[in-house]
């Protein structure tokens, strides 16, 4: 078993070699006040990350699709993180908790430190233990892309074009 | 009729006539192979295993669940309905496509997008709706434009590989009604964000694929990259699920094992973008999860062909695949392309529309070294085109061809009476360089034809002296047999010499068996397998009678013997133990100089100066024969290094009667192969089947190239001492 600080630099290799960003900090306040920052708008949010943040400014997430759609950022919570390839697990058993992470442009996504697990066969594993996670669960690896256009990169497409991770911790 | 469901010849002759569709394909087959091949190697590292081992534990995964596979059905069901979902088992495309259609007109669902599944283009799902007024939109930017262009995937993950940037500006702008600049290809790509939005928020029902079907908790894997699969089963109430049901795999840790393999060799990623796994329908909503036979039993019935369940559609069967790199997938295969599409079609769409492309494979094997599931498709792919000589799909000329060639006197005689009428052409002056100077059709005009040579190689080797040995080797004082190889003996006859003077050098005493003509290669890859057994039988009884050892010039015989004699003689015991007997005496030239007839290093230090490199034949170097690396032995006996080449070991195009058939396949594989030569600046590429030799040295003729083209045996015995 690897230590935290080996697997948080090796979850960066692999995010980055996937496209997606690392962004460091101590706790869901500072992950909002980064997200909030980077657009004009409120940056939408997850049902989870909502209870997280308890703010009384924040609009409810009760109608995601009008709401959510296009936003130019959203923020979101993975169960686990992947060192190996740089992936992180989101559980959505309903459609308005993949609202955020389908339809926002850049994507925020919060892991624990103590979260990030070694390999892939570790989430499975994870996977294997939790039946009802298993109802939509998903490991995502960087932004959503393309190369249908003559083989030509292209990223964002359905998906989000950025996907920044924020380790919390 | 669009480009890609023409009848194979229109197919044929669309895709050897477009100028941008060989180069294109060279690329990404390039870059795929670097890419996949540095994947492979970090996954190698990490898990401190070979690719070989990897695949193997996942290809035994697969089938011992399609070994037992009801009893995994029955499980899958019981999980997916438990978890909310409709499970159903369905034998046909109709059944599959009224199914659909039923579950939609119930619910007045008249909309359908679609996420990609290769099971739904297999059984035409799109275009069986529409007849029955319910809409499928593809929501994969790929499938969208095949969508929008009325076209067929041609590449299993990569649908539309085919399509030139200013075709995809063109459907997009006359779908989008705008202009769009063929060099924006993000613009493009956005703009199929904002056309296909609208669809998913009106679409009754959404439709995927499943790579994988987990049967410890009945869920689906999926794997994508656009997020177009998440959409298409989020917002809509019904979830469709269209799967094989080859698909399942016992649990989790499977599905890990297979994701370790799957977009590797696909898209040459560690990971797609999104691996989802779904359970059952989600609340409030439905999920049809519709598992599909359609030929699929019927494969697991056939002994060679079963193991082509195991796959897993990455599609790295075609990115190495020399004939697909020349024609494309609309012309190499039909809905499935590559070569797994040459195996499963028969089965999913019948022979009909299996036999067209069987003839563009070249059996040169590098499908199968890249198999993430080590699916023995060359195998497979020879087994399709038995299936489709004997249904009749063969064309006459090569039938009769066969024929003749089957007859030894009557091939020989004729073969006298070519070398005859080459000798007057030479008079003529219509010779130059061992070629003949004739007015090709434009078509055939790549390759020159290559005299015949009065003297066969059986000739010159009777009436020789005998080279003195410059050494001793553990072959010392032993006769072997020599076999010519029927090409050789009338095309390459210098090799055949060659050959007998290396045995000697090392010692060995040369046998020639008298009678000695066809190994049964040529009808054998052609398929006609009755006539492949007829000279097969006449070699053994030729090569049965001294009981020594075998040596010849020519792997690919060495290969007919030992892979293609036990199926050939699969029903009948006494030929197999008499074929076995044979084949298990027979060594290739190369191997033997090393062991036992070994030549000692540097033996052959002096002689003809000049650069050299190696082409190795395919067939050999993709089946692992060590004896294949000719490169290292004649480094070793000669001192001098190789330059490098690449692509050493890429097929160079003569393919048999492939090259016949399809001339304007052989011609683009030579192409790539005599490009690779001329890069690397040789005065002599050498090589080490005949027939690769004769091919590579008529095509190097016509196109003018520098270079010198030998057998390596002809290389190696130019450097022999002269006997006293
Ligand atoms: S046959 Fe093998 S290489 Fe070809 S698509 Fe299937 S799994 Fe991939």
């Amino acid at each position: 078993m690897s230590t935290l600080i080996e697997r948080t630099s090796r979850f960066a290799e692999g995010l980055d070699a996937a496209q997606g960003e690392l962004f460091q900090c101590n706790a869901w306040d500072e992950l909002w006040q980064y997200a909030d920052s980077l657009s004009g708008e409120t940056p939408a949010v997850s049902p989870a990350v909502h209870a997280h943040l308890q703010r009384g400014d924040l609009p409810d997430v009760n109608d995601p699709l009008r709401s959510i759609a296009d936003r130019q950022v959203g923020i979101t919570e993975a169960k686990l993180a992947i060192a190996e390839t740089g992936s992180v697990l989101l559980i959505e058993p309903a459609p308005i908790d993949r609202a955020v992470s389908l339809l926002t442009r850049h994507l925020i996504v919060g892991v624990a430190r103590e979260d990030i697990v070694d390999e892939l066969s570790d989430g499975f594993r994870w996977l294997a233990q939790q039946p009802r996670a298993a109802a939509y669960a998903t490991f995502v690896t960087g932004p959503s892309r393309t190369a249908d256009i003559e083989r030509s990169l292209t990223i964002g497409v359905q998906g989000p074009s950025r996907l920044t991770v924020a380790v919390l911790g | 009729m669009s480009a890609s469901t023409a009848p194979f010849s229109v197919r044929y002759r669309r895709s050897v006539g477009d100028p941008d569709l060989k180069p294109r394909l060279l690329d990404f087959q390039r870059s795929w192979r670097e890419s996949r091949d540095a994947q492979v190697r970090r996954l190698e590292q990490r898990t401190e295993r070979s690719f070989d081992a990897l695949r193997r534990d996942f290809a035994a995964v697969k089938d011992a669940t399609l070994e037992r596979m009801d009893d995994y059905i029955a499980e899958f069901r019981a999980n997916a309905e438990a978890a909310g979902a409709t499970v159903v088992e369905l034998s046909t495309a109709a059944e599959a496509v009224s199914y659909i259609a039923s579950i939609c007109k119930s619910r007045g669902i008249d909309l359908v997008v679609k996420s990609k599944s290769m099971v739904s283009e297999e059984i035409e799902l799109n275009h069986e709706l529409e007849q029955q007024g319910i809409t499928a939109i593809e929501t994969d930017l790929g499938e969208w434009l095949l969508q929008l262009a009325e076209e067929r995937p041609s590449h299993l993950v990569m649908p539309a590989i085919h399509q030139k940037r200013q075709y995809v500006a063109e459907i997009l702008g006359a779908e989008l009604g705008r202009e769009f600049d063929p060099d924006d290809i993000p613009e493009m790509v956005a703009s199929a964000r904002d056309g296909l939005r609208r669809h998913y928020l009106s679409a009754g029902a959404g439709l995927t694929g499943a790579n994988a079907l987990v049967a410890e908790t009945g869920s689906i894997m999926v794997v994508t990259n656009e997020g177009n699969m998440r959409l298409a089963t989020s917002l809509p109430d019904v979830h469709f699920v269209t799967a094989g049901i080859e698909k399942l795999i016992p649990t989790w840790a499977d599905a890990e094992r297979q994701l370790q393999l799957l977009p590797r060799s696909a898209t040459a990623q560690t990971l797609s973008t999104y691996t989802t796994c779904i359970t059952g329908a989600q609340p409030g909503k439905e999920m049809h999860i519709i598992l599909l036979d359609n030929g699929r039993r019927a494969m697991r019935e056939q002994d060679v062909i079963s193991d082509a369940l195991r796959c897993i559609r990455c599609g790295a069967c075609a990115n190495v695949c020399p004939p697909y790199q020349v024609v494309g997938g609309h012309t190499f295969g039909h809905i499935y392309t590559g070569a797994i599409g040459l195996v499963n079609t028969t089965f999913h769409h019948g022979i009909e529309d299996a036999a067209g492309p069987q003839g563009l494979c070249v059996s040169c094997g590098a499908c199968e070294t890249v198999c993430p599931v080590a699916i023995p498709l060359p195998k497979q792919i020879l087994e399709v085109r038995h299936q489709a000589h004997e249904s009749g799909h063969a064309p006459l000329w090569e039938r009769l061809a066969l024929k003749l060639w089957a007859r030894p006197r009557l091939f020989h005689y004729l073969m006298g009476i070519g070398a005859l009428a080459a000798g007057l052409a030479s008079l003529a002056g219509l010779v130059r360089n061992d070629h003949l100077r004739l007015p090709l059709p434009r078509k055939l005009r790549w390759r020159s034809v290559p005299t015949l040579p009065l003297r066969s190689g059986q000739t010159l080797v009777k009436s020789r002296a005998t080279q003195d040995a410059i050494a001793d080797s553990p072959a010392s004082g032993q006769t072997v047999d020599l076999f010519a190889q029927c090409l050789a003996d009338r095309l390459l006859p210098s090799a055949v010499d060659s050959a007998a003077k290396l045995i000697e050098a090392g010692g060995g005493l040369v046998n020639l068996p008298d009678g000695q003509h066809c190994c049964g290669l040529p009808a054998f890859d052609a398929g006609d397998w009755g006539t492949a057994r007829q000279m097969a039988r006449q070699t053994i009884e030729t090569l049965e009678q001294s009981g020594n050892e075998i040596v010849t010039p020519a792997p690919s015989c060495v290969i007919a013997m030992q892979d293609h004699w036990p199926r050939l003689f699969r029903d009948e015991p006494d030929w197999l133990d008499r074929a076995e007997a044979v084949s298990n005496r027979v060594h290739d030239l190369a191997s033997w100089l090393d062991s036992p007839g070994r030549l000692p290093d540097g033996c052959l230090s002096d002689g003809a100066n000049g650069s050299w490199t190696a082409h190795r034949f395919c067939q050999a170097s993709n089946r692992g024969d060590p004896g294949a690396r000719i490169d290292l032995l004649v480094e070793r006996l000669t001192g001098e290094p190789a330059l490098p080449l690449e692509e050493p070991e890429v097929c160079c195009g003569f393919g048999g009667l492939t090259s016949l058939a399809a001339p304007e396949v052989g011609e683009g594989i030579l192409e790539r192969k005599l490009n690779c030569v001329a890069e690397s600046g040789c005065d002599t590429l050498i090589t080490n089947n005949p027939g690769c030799a004769i091919h590579l040295r008529a095509g190097a003729n016509a196109g003018g190239a520098s270079h010198e083209t030998l057998h390596y045996a002809d290389f190696l015995a130019a450097r022999l001492p002269r006997n006293e």
